[in-house]
């Protein structure tokens, strides 16, 4: 998963492990910016769908311009496309 | 049914098959109070959008999406609860102990006072314990009172009488009660007024 | 106060046809007005200071702001085709953020829940994938192909049907929703929730319709729509925080909450924050 937008990471990134955890989702973040967030996140489909959804509004601070999603070895994620 | 504790609201529900259970009075979907919702078998469900949470706290299934299994994950904060002697006893973070038993009494009534809980044991003439007090306000009338902060000004007082009491001393104890709360409410007034 | 961005927006401040030149005493986002309609039939709102506010009406209703709006109210062409009914609700008041308001009329999955029997029922509980965009031309928040079975959409329907909606929000505390119309396939009906902020956290709600059906008498219409309002309500004054969350953080949004996700986003792209709440708690 891609979070592209004006990012405060510093308070991002925590709120985004809080989410994935009250979501029961591994996550792994692979790179942050004032830009970008990468991670990895595993586990259903729905529930990597609530993710998404609730990154794509984030903390006050923060704005998300757009999420891109893309699967990793079937991990039974599929792509859909969201409109931002 | 909504209850309040001192750490704030919380929803108190019997499920189907009898037990109690008590959980935080907010929905972690939308936020809606919990104590609206309905209860089905052992489940409590919120009324907004149906989520349901079992008595430990753990949402059991979100309608809207009925093929998703909720993880363990999402869930509504618990409380202890324990149910001896006819009273429901919630535990407000880790319960250290069992609740006192409260043996050869039942409970008569429960009724809210506009005044705090140092108000009604002034009133009493008495001091509350774990088990509350015990009030004889008459010869032959002996009453356990046991005391509920609600918020700083309000009191919610459980009435509770010998079990062999008769109907006139239940009357009798009910108003002993009625008037004891506004003994107390009357000293609020005289200690709050300006 | 307020130097929100929400300042300079229109808003229902009550419906032209119960006005007269007595003035209805009301509010504006924290600040009272007085609301009159003329001898000569121009409506007129006052502000406490005495200062003459914006005026518009149009949808049985006189709008107004405290500050400057910098476009004419949002066009719903539809209350001009003839052959509608336009139906004056009237006022519900609800202790909630006028934002709340509008969220919870962007929301089906509660229909089974909150409007039993009328609006959805069990087991008809699923949400279907819907769209959601933000309309760029008209900055205006759509949800479009939105399917419920409904057991009585509407006071003309008789019997359960799937209904289709759209949903667009062309103010931040106004929705306009179009859905099947039972009597004339093809139609839309126009049911639309004007939110009056009186407060940041307590408003009146002014439904108004624009509906094919000339066969069931006004007043059941206002009665059916009352009667949702008031199941709303019951669900709008008991949700912690009384304000809307700008950030979820202490919620779970689901796909279903698709329209309520993209709303908050364009209030907080536009700082529209009057009655929100920007920190989760």
């Amino acid at each position: 998963m891609t979070i592209l937008g004006d990012l405060d990471a510093l308070s991002f990134v925590p709120w985004i492990r809080r989410h994935a955890a009250k979501l029961g989702l591994s996550q792994a973040i692979s790179h942050t910016s004032s830009q970008r967030i990468e991670l990895e996140v595993a586990g259903p489909v729905d529930l990597i769908d609530m993710m998404e959804l609730g990154c794509s509004l984030g903390p006050f601070d923060v704005w998300v311009e757009t999420i891109h999603r893309t699967p990793v070895d079937g991990g039974g994620d599929q792509v859909r496309d969201r409109p931002s | 049914m909504p209850a309040r504790t001192p750490v704030g609201p919380i929803a108190l529900w019997r499920s189907q098959s009898g037990r109690a259970a008590a959980s935080a009075d907010r929905c972690p979907h939308r936020g809606m109070r919990l104590s609206h919702g309905f209860v089905r078998g052992e489940a409590l469900s919120c009324i907004y959008h149906g989520w349901s949470y079992a008595r430990a706290g753990n949402c059991l299934r979100i309608p809207a999406h009925p093929g998703l299994a909720p993880p363990e994950t999402i869930r509504v904060p618990t409380h202890e609860v324990e149910e001896c002697d006819g009273v429901i006893w919630v535990a407000v973070g880790e319960a250290t102990a069992q609740p006192p038993r409260l043996q050869g009494v039942v409970p008569l009534r429960s009724l809210t006072a506009h005044a705090a809980v140092a108000a009604i044991e002034a009133a009493a003439g008495a001091k509350a314990g774990v088990d509350g007090f015990a009030w004889q306000p008459q010869s032959k009338l002996q009453i356990r009172l046991l005391l509920v902060p609600q918020g700083a000004e309000e009191t919610l007082i459980h009435v509770l009488l010998d079990d062999d009491s008769s109907l006139s001393q239940r009357i009798a104890a009910s108003r002993a009660v009625e008037t004891l709360r506004r003994t107390a409410e009357d000293l609020e007034t005289k200690a709050t007024a300006p | 106060m307020t130097h929100d961005a929400m300042i300079d927006e229109w808003y229902p401040v009550g419906l032209f046809s119960q006005l007269d030149t007595n003035a209805r005493k009301t509010a504006l986002m924290g600040r009272p007005i007085e609301v009159a309609v003329e001898a000569e039939g121009h409506a007129r709102v006052t502000s406490g200071d005495g200062r003459s506010l914006p005026v518009c009406v149009r949808y049985g209703h006189v709008w107004s702001s405290l500050g400057k709006p910098q476009k004419d109210l949002f066009a719903i062409p539809e209350a001009d085709q003839p052959g509608r009914t336009l139906v004056d609700v009237g006022v519900i008041r609800v202790r909630c953020s006028p934002l709340r308001a509008v969220e919870n009329f962007l929301d089906i999955a509660h229909f089974p829940f909150v409007h039993t029997d009328i609006l959805g029922a069990e087991p008809h509980t699923e949400v279907q994938d819907y769209k959601v965009e933000v309309r760029q031309d008209a900055d205006e928040v759509w949800a479009t192909q939105v399917k419920f079975y409904q057991p009585q959409a509407a006071k003309s329907a008789s019997g359960g049907i799937t209904t289709e909606y759209m949903y667009r929000v062309p103010a931040p505390t106004c929705c306009v929703l179009y859905k099947t119309c039972p009597p004339r396939p093809g139609e839309w009906d126009v049911i639309t929730l004007f939110v009056q902020p009186l407060a940041e956290d307590l408003c009146d709600v002014w439904p108004w319709m624009a509906l094919f059906d000339d066969a069931t008498p006004m007043t059941d219409l206002i009665h059916f729509q009352q009667t949702i309002f008031l199941q709303d309500r019951s669900i709008l004054e008991n949700q912690i925080p009384r304000l809307l969350p700008l950030d979820p953080g202490m919620e779970i949004p689901t796909r279903a909450d698709l329209t309520s996700v993209a709303y908050r986003r364009w209030l907080k792209r536009h700082n529209y924050t009057y009655g929100a709440q920007l920190v989760a708690q």
